[in-house]
């Protein structure tokens, strides 16, 4: 830029150079300079200290408390063999993301395990940035986990992560409204559960029926999904994740009934704008029927601070049913190994300690963090501590991963945008589907 | 080169650097330079650099040439993204300077408490930006957000204001011009300030009236100031971000948005995000070539 203008000022100003001139140029391109925004490289080297047993684990904060008391136990029991120090990282799982792409790409970084999201790990694996641990977990291991995560974290084949704990999208009901309007179960169907809002809604007098999250964001192409899904829709083929099959019959189907949630007035035109923060609060106010939203949301009815009902008006059931059954989106996190790291034994020593039944219990009765055992979900005292797992460990089964590719950061964004559309009415859901086949299919293509 | 030039040439550097006081001062500048080179320079060049090519994160990848420009013009959100920041300058910018305007002017007046009235008018240019558009954000909301609740009532619009895009639009011009028009006064009214009042008894002893006055002499004089209040300003809202990324949670598209996109969240656009970066750079260049050249701003008080 600099060099522009010192090479031919002449052009610039149609006359001859002068400092006087120089400096105008040289203010306004600095002004301009500060006006462009360059991707900055964090730093990080990969100098990491300590005994051949000391590593570091990365993950957000955690208010429950549970994690450091964990950590110290397997510090603990391993001592003079491992140790782990917890590394906390932003909320924002966004961020978090960012921040741990940004390490890798600079060469590793000194993290040896990671906390991460489940829809990481196909991001991280195509780059050969986490290790395969599929031999760490034989069959006989990996069945004693639900499908979900390990499905999530499955790419070409391979296991990437070790199972730590899920989420699942769950339909939250107002019992105490629903026997009122003569009703004495979860709706079945979206069919149903349109009616019955409906009805509710009317005889309550209550502001919505069914609130949920159809904002442009992550949530809303995991609501987005939940539908399609739910219909039999799919984004990639099952056999070839590089093959894009999200215009289907199927998937029109899904988001034409999400569309018609907002269309037929079951939903307020301003879920277009929810994410999971303000479905909870007009849920918790007593504002809507139906609420569809993750776990979390369960403690917080118990909380006379957050919620105007109680615990007793409410129940949790798994999602309607569309054409195929019922779907949850899934959530959660998992363990996943630096593959650049020195010391893969001890941070896999660590992954699967806390992956144990007796941590993941400990983690569910002191946090609510839903297991990714199966077998604890037989486990009376978790059930009796922890009531959504008991009133929905059937939603917690049904869980489809969201799209398992290299490029799920693009694709979310594009799928965001489209759902979004759909859901206001914008576009129909037939020309959604097609624009994000063509859009998708792109960057498939472009990512392998 | 002739040798006239060239002897020229040589008065010039003589000029420059045969005086002490000026061989000082280059000294003096000579640190600031080289981290400004370090700092803006060569990131600047870098990212031209990488936009000409297949750049990935990591690799920078096979030339292309301007195929990353051209793709990007047929990018439906970069244009969306581009129309949204020039409605958004141009709009904000316009409202800001008529209205910050006419601020100064009443200030300008002496009249009592007028000291705690500049002090007050500060109050929402002084809020941090994602601060006030976290609030704006709530005052727009469906569930708690009186402004929607009063626009629907009254029969003004008929949907919420955070689930329409136009409405969103005009929702940050509005939150734009509230937050950053007292800077806009502060800036015109120390202009104002500058003028001596003695032009304006001249004025009207020779019988001009208000309206004379106003243009015939406040305009005039104050045209450096609000040429550089204006620059500042429209600078300020071409690469608006936080403002669209916090109160429209990330819906609303503008040039900044898209970038950050590009480079930060997705991994397959990061060149074409290198790309509109460059874009926003040499666009925002010429901007103020505009008003130096075109306006013919003064950038020193040299003469």
């Amino acid at each position: 830029m600099t060099e522009k203008q010192g090479q031919s000022p002449e052009t610039l100003s149609g006359r001859r150079m002068n400092r006087r001139d120089f400096l105008k140029i040289g203010g306004a391109g600095l002004a301009g300079a500060a006006l462009l925004g360059v991707a900055g490289c964090g730093g990080g080297g990969g100098s990491s200290e300590g005994g051949s047993g000391d590593i570091v684990f990365a993950m957000g904060p955690d208010t429950s408390g549970s994690l450091q008391k964990l950590i110290d136990k397997f510090n603990k029991e391993n001592k003079g063999k491992y140790s782990v120090k917890y590394r906390e990282m932003p909320t924002d799982t966004g961020q978090f993301f960012d921040k741990i792409r940004t390490q890798f790409q600079s060469g590793g970084g000194d993290i040896d395990v990671i906390g991460g999201d489940v829809i990481w790990p196909a991001q991280f694996a195509a780059n050969g940035w986490i290790l395969d641990v599929s031999d760490q977990l034989p069959d006989n291991e990996r069945n004693k986990f639900l499908e979900g995560p390990i499905a999530s974290m499955t790419y070409e084949g391979k296991l990437y992560g070790i199972p730590w704990y899920t989420d699942a999208g769950m339909l939250y009901y107002r019992k105490d409204l629903l026997e009122e309007s003569g009703f004495n179960e979860a709706p079945k169907t979206w069919d149903e559960l349109k009616e019955m809002a409906t009805k509710v809604a009317e005889d309550s007098g209550t502001k919505a029926g069914f609130v949920w999250q159809a904002s442009q964001y992550e949530g809303g192409v995991v609501d987005g999904l939940e539908y399609i899904n739910s219909y039999g829709g799919k984004v990639l083929d099952d056999n070839d994740a590089s093959k894009v099959v999200i215009d289907s019959p199927e998937s029109v189907e899904g988001l034409a009934m999400a569309a018609s949630m907002i269309a037929d007035g079951v939903s307020p035109q301003a879920v277009t704008n929810y994410t999971e923060q303000e479905s909870q609060t007009s849920f918790l106010n007593g504002e809507a029927v139906f609420c569809r939203n993750w776990p979390y949301m369960y403690a917080l009815v118990g909380n006379p601070d957050e919620s105007k009902i109680k615990p007793e008006q409410v129940s949790v059931a798994p999602l309607p049913a569309g054409s195929a059954g019922s779907v949850s989106g899934l959530g959660g996190w998992n363990f996943y190994i630096n593959a650049a790291s020195q010391k893969t034994e001890a941070a896999i020593a660590f992954a699967k300690f806390m992956a144990e039944p007796a941590q993941q219990k400990y983690r569910a009765l002191n946090g609510s963090f839903l297991p990714t055992l199966k077998s604890l979900y037989e486990d009376k005292e978790i059930l009796d501590a922890v009531p959504v797992i008991a009133l929905a460990g059937e939603a917690l089964a049904n869980t489809i991963p969201r799209p398992v590719s290299p490029a799920y950061s693009d694709m979310s964004l594009k799928m965001a945008e489209q759902f979004n559309r759909a859901f206001k009415g914008d576009v129909s859901p037939e020309e959604a589907v097609k624009t994000l086949q063509t859009e998708l299919q792109q960057i498939a293509d472009q990512a392998s | 080169m002739t040798t006239a030039s060239r002897e020229k040439k040589r008065g010039w550097l003589k000029e420059e650097f045969g005086n002490p006081e000026r061989r000082t001062a280059y000294y003096m500048v000579l640190p600031a330079l080289l981290i400004i080179l370090l700092v803006a320079v060569y990131p600047v060049i870098n990212s031209i650099w990488l936009s000409l090519h297949q750049a990935t994160i990591t690799q920078t990848g096979q030339f292309v040439g301007l195929e990353n420009y051209t793709e990007m013009f047929q990018n439906e959100d970069f244009i969306s993204g581009l129309t949204n920041t020039v409605i958004f300058t141009v709009a904000s910018v316009f409202f800001e300077f008529i209205i910050g305007l006419g601020i100064a002017l009443a200030i300008n007046q002496a009249f009592r408490g007028r000291g705690l009235v500049r002090a007050a008018i500060l109050v929402p240019w002084a809020f941090p930006t994602v601060i006030s558009a976290a609030m704006w954000r709530l005052m727009f909301q469906d569930q708690v957000g009186v402004i929607n609740y009063v626009a629907n009532a009254i029969g003004l619009i008929s949907e919420p204001i955070l689930s329409d895009r136009t409405l969103l639009l005009i929702g940050s011009i509005l939150v734009d011009v509230w937050k950053t028009t007292p800077f806009m006064a502060l800036l015109l009214l120390a202009g104002l300030q500058t003028i001596p009042a003695d032009v304006y008894e001249a004025a009207r002893v020779d019988g001009a009236n208000v309206f004379q006055r106003f243009f015939q002499i406040t305009m005039p004089l104050l045209k450096p100031t609000i040429l550089v209040a204006v620059l500042f300003r429209t600078m300020d809202s071409y690469r608006v971000y936080d403002l669209f990324w916090v109160m429209s949670n990330r819906q609303l598209e503008s040039l900044s948005t898209y970038v950050y996109k590009g480079v930060r969240i997705s991994q397959l656009q990061f060149a074409q995000g290198n790309a509109a970066a460059v874009f926003i750079f040499f666009t925002a260049f010429l901007l103020a070539l505009f008003f130096i050249y075109g306006l013919g701003m003064q950038t020193s008080t040299e003469d």
